[in-house]
């Protein structure tokens, strides 16, 4: 009833009706308003905060996803760049007529003095000592200790290693022995024989267990200044020693000339 | 019996961290030789018996996995320990600077004594043997009493969480490394 009467009044605009609209108005404005800043402080606050946690959230899974990422892409560097060597290694096996065991490097030698490396094949996998160890760049150094499993490898830089060698270009004979450090230098090298600074050296295949025509290295510094019968060479090992991971051990040779001889030999007779 | 069986254990824990994850470094002659900071520390914890079987088995597996055929680790090793233990008394090892200085000292003359050994022990002398004195021995001497203190730190704190008697062996004795 009450209604209708409020209708009718307003149908027929009398000012009471006005008056009553204003004063409710101005009631209920400072309410309404009141309730929306609430409202949208708490939404603010909800968009602000209760919303930054996800994003803070989401950063936070994003960062891992993208550490996670990198990993992996290391991981996948890693894989591909062993897969690399892998098949370098598969095909100067395949390339090389010698019977020879693949082996991994576990551990470098603990002191400084020395230099050997351990590799993860032993008797069990038929490894003996004086058995040569190589790696497609060339010489690495030979076994020296046996263990069921594992074996210790004298590295040619060491003080203690000796390889029969000659000069490739030349065919000039001397001692390769280690002189530390990734150095090693020829000795009895006679002063007449003509050495230059880049000549390649390799194994003689004399010493027994080296076959011949493997890389040894390169000849660094020629020094024939002083007196005596022979003359001073520095070589560079072919191999970096520091980095090594697989090697392959010569179980026993298969022939006398492994390939790279051959190629040189060849590599000669073309040019004729 | 447990005395010996930690430092032991531990003894090829270190020998595995020098040889395969000290030798990732970049500069291999700045390696620290950790089993002789090691042997050096069980100089100040062990008696001679018992100190000079554990010394000597640390060198014993320094040369196990080195190129060194000869044993001279197992030689030299007792002979550091038993110096430092000669030693211990007559110096104040209290801070950095004396347990690096000490460490650096028996680095040294260990190195000198194995090269002195090895070129006696040769038919024919090295030639351009000694320069290495100055390229490999005097930087991992050096790094290796540089690390010292870090590691005689870490082998106290081992060693009294594994025997859960902190005090034991060095207060007992009136050191502390």
């Amino acid at each position: 009833m009450f209604a209708l009467v409020l209708m009718s009044l307003r149908a027929k605009q009398r000012k009471g009706v006005e008056f009553f609209d204003v004063l409710f108005m101005e009631i209920c404005s400072p309410l309404e308003k009141a309730s929306t800043l609430v409202i949208k402080t708490v939404q603010k606050a909800f968009q602000e905060h209760v919303f930054l946690v996800n994003v803070e959230k989401e950063n936070r899974v994003l960062k891992q996803k993208v550490t996670e990422l990198q990993e992996e892409n290391r991981g996948m560097t890693e894989v591909k760049l062993a897969n690399e060597r892998l098949k370098r290694l598969l095909q100067f096996r395949e390339e090389t007529p010698l019977s020879m065991i693949g082996a991994e490097v576990i551990g470098q030698d603990p002191s400084s003095w020395f230099k050997s490396v351990t590799v993860d094949k032993g008797e069990r996998d038929g490894v003996k000592k004086g058995m040569a160890v190589i790696c497609p760049a060339g010489v690495i150094g030979q076994i020296i200790k046996t263990a069921p499993d594992y074996a210790t490898v004298l590295l040619i830089t060491d003080y203690n290693s000796a390889v029969d060698s000659i000069v490739q270009r030349t065919r000039a004979k001397a001692i390769v022995e280690g002189k530390g450090e990734n150095r090693c230098q020829l000795k009895y090298l006679l002063r007449t024989e003509e050495v230059a600074v880049g000549d390649a050296v390799v194994t003689s295949g004399l010493g027994g267990n080296f076959p011949k025509g493997l890389t040894v290295g390169e000849v660094k510094k020629v020094d024939k200044k002083g007196h005596g019968v022979f003359q001073y060479a520095e070589l560079s090992p072919s191999v970096d020693m520091t980095k090594l991971e697989e090697v392959f051990v010569i179980m026993e040779p298969l022939r006398s000339s492994p390939p790279q001889e051959e190629k040189v030999k060849k590599g000669k007779k073309n040019r004729k | 019996m447990r005395r010996l069986i930690l430092p032991l254990l531990a003894g090829f824990f270190f020998l595995v961290f020098q040889t395969t994850f000290l030798s990732f470094l970049p500069i291999q002659r700045i390696r620290p030789d950790v089993l002789l900071i090691f042997t050096l520390y069980l100089a100040f914890l062990y008696s001679p018996i018992f100190g000079g079987i554990l010394a000597f088995f640390l060198g014993y597996l320094m040369d196990l996995f080195s190129g060194n055929t000869l044993g001279l680790y197992t030689f030299s090793r007792p002979l550091v320990f038993f110096a430092a233990q000669l030693l211990r008394e007559r110096f104040y090892l209290e801070g950095f600077a004396f347990q690096s200085l000490f460490a650096f000292l028996f680095s040294l003359s260990e190195g000198i004594l194995i090269s002195v050994l090895i070129n006696a022990l040769q038919p024919i002398p090295l030639g351009s043997f000694y320069p290495s004195f100055f390229t490999c021995l005097i930087p991992q001497a050096f790094f290796t009493g540089l690390v010292t203190p870090l590691l005689f730190f870490v082998f106290r704190k081992g060693s009294a969480f594994l025997s859960r008697e902190p005090e034991q062996g060095i207060a007992e004795r009136g050191y502390r490394p």
